[in-house]
């Protein structure tokens, strides 16, 4: 089905997506094979389950998608895992425990659970566990439904890792992990009356050691950086990170392309990165006025706005992720191109993720668009880029060179090549 | 001229996504409508401000010198109808205004130079102000000022010859309008009959700035007490005036396609030649017939 959300876990072992059709699968890594170290452990399927199914709003006559909106794991505490899966309207937090004992040996109940006559019982014993092949079990621990009137569109858990956020289009909602029939509303953009609409939120993130701080981006182009000790309603914002538009730029669509995707903080705190239709941009969170490094994507794409806003590509949400040294960061493109910039040595590569153009185990070749003029060999042209190949999904292993890219079916891992 | 063809293009292209969005799944993103008003409302800013010359071009009889000595009792009705009255716009000049037998020199000037009418909020204010004056009093000479004043003659020169007896097609056009108007606010609800096709001339999809945003929102908000709503469809009513108005030449043009293929959705591409001869086609029963999906599609917002 079609991959909406990747996510890696904290220690990089587990790497779960969500799908359009409302399942969570989770990849495990497999323990390094000290013998074989000419690669790291590969990632194999280690639980499928059925987080959200599809429901109707009577109220409003209205679908609401099973689609897997985000994935976030949270930090773990005990054996089990902890992730929280949400779709348009609901958020539910998932344990995934490993059974790998069974008791055997019980007085009253055969092996395949089937009840004994208790007359036949003649002596007793004692039951006792023994080692049964492992099953990874999935159960919903919480649901944290009916808060959201607009469509979800983030989660993010607190540095506290007792509370998390939820956003939608106009509201920002504040959770206690483990209290599910109340939540406090931290941000509400709604406007009184809603003729006077003009900017929606499209992603929060909390900050990743200040569990008071948190982002949430815009339709406009702008993020709104909130400190929750200066009020309940964090309506007026601590910092507004805006760039003044380049006037020279000015389109029909340039509203659309100013609209921010994705929101994410460096692991350090010290910088948050944005992503709009066009480009990816890095601010200091010092710096309100203009971001401090701005990566191009597919500035090509600027002279077919048009054609995309027809074919409605131009609403695609791309997200962004910094590695784990927050030296390079990551996000996708069409043609099943993903882009990295090195925010040290300044240099940026593009690289495929399809199976007829890379054989497993060899090297990806970088790969370039031709903007206009002479195509060089091995250069692909602007138009011959197929629009509805786009990989909008991209994560980075918290501590290794590995990265999931998920293309619309497809979920591709790439490693660094170990010598 | 190309920036006018190619928002006339994006505006048809940007009501088609929103009528499309009223039947996927998951309910209308709120979103995604939003960033396709802000488009349509700069398409027609663009569209507006562009002096096209086409627009001037007369129908078979109806000249712009005719027009604005027509107090063109049935469109305007329409237009004016279940509208407040208007504030009077920077009127300046207009008391001023020469006598309407040589209307189409100045009005094209002024139509030229309206582009003071700047933010569209101004402009549909201009416009309802045109537009009830021409119902009300004496037509031009009421206090709008040029813009809708230009406009109004694009538009009648567009739709119309609405205000000439000599074609009486376009009268039943305007009135269209005009009768379905009055029945607005229960065909017209939006949430109540998103569907309900023939109601016409419904809320307006887009043009008036801030609303535009609105109606899609509604649909999904769950906070529309009755009261609202019966407010929000009067100022629907006036916007399908607006809209009318405003996609006078938008609507030939869709509706020349219409006869000829399937044109229901508007994914149709507008031609410039669409533009450029308006007049007549309005007048069409087939035209009328037409209008419906559009109209559908602007009612269910």
């Amino acid at each position: 089905d079609i991959i909406s959300t990747v996510e890696f876990n904290h220690s990089g072992e587990l790497l779960a997506t969500g799908d359009k059709g409302g399942r969570v699968v989770i990849f495990q890594q497999e323990q390094e094979n000290k013998i074989q170290s000419h690669s790291r452990g590969e990632y194999n399927v280690y639980s499928t389950f059925q987080s959200h199914e599809p429901e109707f709003d009577y109220l409003k006559s209205l679908e609401i998608e099973e689609k897997i909106n985000k994935i976030r794991w949270l930090p773990q505490k005990n054996a089990a895992q902890f992730l929280l899966s949400t779709n348009d309207k609901t958020i539910k937090l998932w344990k995934i425990s490993e059974r790998d004992k069974r008791p055997e040996g019980y007085n009253l109940k055969e092996e395949d659970g089937r009840y004994r006559d208790p007359t036949t019982v003649t002596t007793l014993r004692v039951p006792v566990f023994r080692p049964m092949d492992l099953m990874v079990e999935a159960s919903p621990r919480r649901i944290f439904a009916n808060a959201h009137t607009y469509h979800i569109n983030s989660i993010s858990i607190n540095s506290d890792y007792e509370t998390y956020l939820s956003a939608d289009d106009l509201r920002i909602n504040l959770w206690h992990l483990e209290i599910t029939d109340r939540s406090f509303n931290i941000v509400d953009i709604k406007p009184a009356n809603m003729e006077e609409l003009t900017e929606v939120i499209t992603a929060a993130e909390f900050h990743p050691n200040s569990c008071n701080t948190f982002v949430y981006s815009s339709s406009k182009g702008t993020i709104r950086l909130c400190d929750m000790r200066a009020s309940a309603l964090c309506d007026r914002h601590s910092k507004l990170f805006e760039e003044p538009e380049d006037p020279s730029n000015r389109s029909f669509f340039s509203e659309i392309i100013s609209s921010i995707s994705d929101v994410k903080f460096s692991h350090s705190g010290q910088y948050m990165m944005t992503r709009d239709y066009l480009s990816v941009k890095i601010w200091d969170l010092n710096m309100e006025n203009r971001p401090v490094e701005t990566y191009q994507v597919h500035e090509y794409l600027r002279s077919k706005l048009c054609s995309l806003y027809e074919n409605d590509c131009i609403f695609d949400k791309f997200e962004c992720c910094w590695n784990g040294s927050d030296s390079v960061v990551m996000t996708g493109s069409y043609n099943n191109f993903f882009r990295m910039f090195d925010r040290n040595t300044k240099r940026d590569i593009t690289l495929e993720a399809s199976r007829e153009n890379n054989k497993p185990r060899t090297v990806l070749k970088p790969r370039k668009v031709c903007a206009s003029g002479k195509r060089k060999k091995d250069e692909i042209s602007v138009d011959s880029l197929d629009f509805n190949k786009k990989i909008l999904h991209t994560a980075w292993h918290p501590k290794e060179n590995i990265i999931a890219v998920a293309t619309t079916n497809n979920l591709y891992i790439f490693q660094d090549k170990v010598n | 001229m190309e920036f006018k063809l190619e928002a006339h293009r994006i505006v048809s292209i940007s009501l088609g996504k929103i009528y499309n969005s009223r039947v996927q799944r998951g309910g209308i993103k709120l979103h995604k409508n939003l960033l396709v008003s802000l488009v349509l409302r700069s398409a027609r800013q663009v569209y507006l401000s562009d002096p096209c010359p086409g627009l001037y071009l007369a129908g078979p009889s109806g000249t712009p010198l005719q027009l604005p000595a027509e107090p063109a009792a049935g469109p305007s009705a329409g237009w004016g109808g279940g509208e407040p009255p208007p504030p009077p716009a920077p009127a300046a000049g207009l008391e001023t205004e020469p006598p309407p037998a040589h209307p189409a020199a100045p009005g094209a000037l002024r139509a030229g130079d309206a582009e003071p009418a700047t933010t569209v909020t101004c402009a549909r204010d201009t416009l309802q102000g045109g537009e009830a004056a021409a119902g009300g009093a004496g037509d031009q000479a009421g206090g709008s000022d040029a813009f809708p004043e230009g406009l109004r003659e694009a538009r009648r020169d567009c739709r119309c010859p609405p205000g000439v007896e000599d074609q009486p097609g376009a009268a039943p056009h305007g009135d269209c309008c005009a009768e379905d108007e009055p029945p607005a606010p229960t065909p017209l609800g939006p949430r109540k009959r998103p569907g309900a096709g023939a109601g016409g001339c419904g809320p307006a999809g887009r043009p008036a700035p801030g609303s535009t945003p609105v109606k899609k929102p509604r649909r999904d908000s769950e906070e529309r007490p009755g009261r609202a709503e019966e407010g929000e469809e009067e100022m629907e009513t006036g916007n399908v005036a607006n809209l009318i108005s405003i996609f006078g030449s938008s609507f030939s043009g869709l509706l020349r396609k219409s006869p000829r293929g399937a044109g229901e959705e508007a994914e149709g591409e507008e031609r410039g030649p669409e533009a450029a001869e308006p007049g007549q086609i309005c007048c069409d029963t087939a035209v009328l017939r037409d209008m419906s999906p559009w109209s559908t599609a602007i009612e269910a917002f």
